[in-house]
């Protein structure tokens, strides 16, 4: 079967659109409203739910309290396996792009890591702090079917490396804006064009940009570059805002995604 | 994987994608500097004339005497700033140097390493910023003052549990940031390769000082050597020239805080697992979902819940051997020590002075030890004073 997200973006092609992706913390701040906030976004493309960890090395400000809050709320590894369980089971068939640290997989065990993920429906797995070097072992473990697929991240300063990471790349590259960490705002690295350009001549796979966006507006100077949009800290400032209304981020994920093919 | 950055199966370069040329620019730097006469000329330039070395090998006579063994300081506490975080410093600052950096940041737990930093930055005119613990600023309020008058930005990190493992997350999330013109200088045999490696290349001299020292004094190698491990940067140092001499009992001591049987501890190879922290795969206290467990011990520099790659290598190969010792095991020995020989160490460092008493009493009066006094204890005063009002100690 195809995997979910490389369907998704397969369609998306086809209809000459732009995809928009949100990141959302596990249980921030309870699992049920996560499920919420995930359903009310129907035009998101994909989301991207980060499971928790207690030192996310990769994370600003932002991200780091919501992980922290989650974590004190009882979210973990397992209750994000059970919420993909549950939103599968009530008809959710967007693609969900797990974030979390390298940690978290060893200590459940990569076997058993790659099991859930596949049997929960997750569809992919970013892993912020597992450069190309260290992917060896879990590439092994995700061999052999295409439902849970790894994402690979490039950075500005990623340069003579590019060819590397884009050779197997599965899904879509995921272009950080700068260099660092989330949530810094409107601060794109001084090369973000030159970069973005070169990765999109190399890439085979649509190219998504992440990290420091607010509005559809932000990623305008690269429009003509980019297949997509990621974001993260100011979904959770907005999310937080409202109280976690899931109205809001209905309201959010369709403006944003109707501007951002309308740029 | 890049095997090279392994020992068996720990180290690696758990990093984001944005560090990776950085890391690999240090590496090739590092490799190249390390093979350039006039960069070890320099090296050992500063550490003669700038820190004071060579740090004696001292023969405690009454410890001896009382136990019935020789034993052996190697008095790191002897080194200008008060402990053997300076000769790691030195090295990675003139390599910093030599790429063309112009700014430094470091973390710091007890506040040895960001003074050994903040005075390297001064010394060779860099701008410097340390990470610190809310709650190590708190604990070390004499350090942080010495950082600040070196001219250092004392930046204290407010996030988990506010002490060294917090201060290392923000300092490696400001590294990737800014590697473009900042050097991280790490002061622990911690962190993604090369600098476990760099750390233990730059405190070596701990244990080549040591070996020949020891020779000289004995005739022979010294049948145990033993010093404290946190992230594990003086240990390494100290078993460094010893690890090829299989006639030499290696031991580290590690911090066990409240007891091993309690959650205050921070004896990851007793009660860790392997997992990822800072970079590298190495034993880590965590709890079942994988997230990292607080430490606890008296001792903030050894108030880290991971250890250096190198050791879980030496661990699981059993080339060294890593004891538990209790927060109450390393005062009363800090106090032991003072009495005896007149030597305040830093309670760092009096966590090996337990352990090694403890092996002193299974040795004989031919056989001999050395314990690496790390540093110094006047930055614990406070802290050794709370603890013995607590205790009713000097009453």
């Amino acid at each position: 079967m195809e995997n979910r997200i490389e369907a998704c973006l397969r369609e998306l092609k086809q209809k000459n659109e732009k995809a928009f992706i949100t990141y959302i913390t596990a249980g921030l701040p309870d699992m049920d409203k996560t499920a919420q906030i995930i359903k009310a976004q129907e035009s998101t493309d994909i989301i991207e739910l980060g499971i928790p960890f207690s030192d996310p090395i990769a994370d600003g400000p932002v991200i780091q309290q919501a992980s922290y809050e989650a974590i004190l709320a009882g979210s973990s590894l397992q209750k994000g396996f059970e919420l993909m369980k549950r939103l599968r089971s009530e008809g959710v068939k967007k693609p969900i792009v797990f974030m979390l640290y390298y940690n978290t997989v060893v200590g459940c065990g990569l076997e058993k890591f790659v099991t859930e993920c596949r049997e929960s429906g997750v569809d992919g797995l970013i892993i912020p702090d597992l450069p190309l070097e260290e992917q060896e072992e879990i590439k092994e473990a995700l061999k052999g079917d295409d439902t849970t697929i790894l994402i690979e991240l490039v950075s500005p300063v990623s340069k003579d490396r590019i060819p590397e990471i884009l050779k197997d790349a599965r899904g879509f590259v995921y272009c950080v804006s700068s260099m660092g960490v989330t949530g810094q705002d409107g601060s794109f690295h001084r090369e973000v064009i030159n970069y973005l350009t070169d990765v999109k001549k190399q890439s085979k796979i649509p190219v998504m940009m992440g990290f420091g966006i607010k509005t559809a507006d932000d990623v305008r100077p690269m429009k003509d570059i980019i297949d997509g949009a990621i974001v993260g800290s100011h979904f959770i400032k907005l999310m937080r805002a409202s109280g976690f209304d899931p109205k809001e981020a209905k309201r959010y994920s369709d403006e944003f995604k109707t501007e951002l093919n309308s740029l | 994987m890049n095997k090279k950055a392994y020992y068996g199966e720990y180290g690696g370069q758990f990093v984001s994608e944005s560090l990776m040329n950085t890391l690999d620019e240090i590496d090739r730097a590092f490799e190249e500097a390390i093979r350039d006469p006039e960069f070890i000329r320099q090296y050992h330039y500063y550490l003669k004339q700038y820190v004071g070395r060579e740090t004696p090998l001292y023969f405690a006579e009454r410890l001896s005497e009382k136990y019935g063994t020789k034993i052996y300081l190697k008095r790191e506490d002897l080194n200008h700033t008060g402990a053997h975080k300076i000769n790691n410093v030195l090295g990675q600052i003139l390599l910093a140097k030599r790429m063309g950096k112009k700014k430094i940041i470091a973390e710091t737990g007890a506040g040895q390493h960001g003074v050994a930093t903040a005075t390297g930055a001064a010394l060779f005119n860099m701008e410097c910023t340390v990470y610190m613990g809310k709650e190590d600023v708190k604990r070390q309020a004499l350090n942080v003052m010495r950082m600040e008058m070196l001219g250092a930005k004392v930046v204290p990190v407010e996030s988990g549990s506010n002490t060294l493992k917090d201060a290392t997350n923000e300092a490696i999330r400001t590294w990737a940031k800014t590697a473009e013109d900042t050097f991280y200088i790490i002061g622990s045999a911690v962190g993604p390769y090369p600098y476990p490696k760099m750390v233990k290349e730059f405190q070596a001299v701990i244990s080549r000082e040591a070996k020949k020292q020891h020779m000289e004094a004995e005739g022979k190698l010294p049948d145990t050597v033993i010093a404290c491990v946190g992230g594990g940067s003086n240990s390494i140092g100290m078993f460094a020239d010893f690890i090829d001499e299989p006639g030499v009992e290696l031991i580290g001591a590690e911090a066990a805080g409240k007891g091993i049987e309690t959650k205050e501890h921070a004896a990851s190879m007793a009660k860790g697992h392997p997992g990822i922290l800072h970079g590298m795969k190495s034993y880590l206290l965590q709890d079942e979902d994988g997230n990292v467990q607080l430490a606890h011990s008296i001792s903030a520099g050894l108030d880290y819940p991971g250890v250096g790659p190198e050791h879980a290598y030496l661990h699981d190969t059993g080339r060294a051997k890593y004891v538990p010792v209790t927060d109450v095991e390393a005062m009363d020995a800090l106090m032991e020590l003072t009495q005896t020989e007149g030597i305040i160490p830093a309670i760092e460092s009096a966590h090996a002075v337990a352990c090694a008493l403890k092996k002193a009493k299974e040795m004989t009066p031919g056989q001999s030890m050395i314990i690496c006094i790390s540093g110094r204890g006047d930055k614990d005063v406070n802290t050794i004073s709370d603890y013995l009002s607590g205790k009713g100690y000097l009453n």
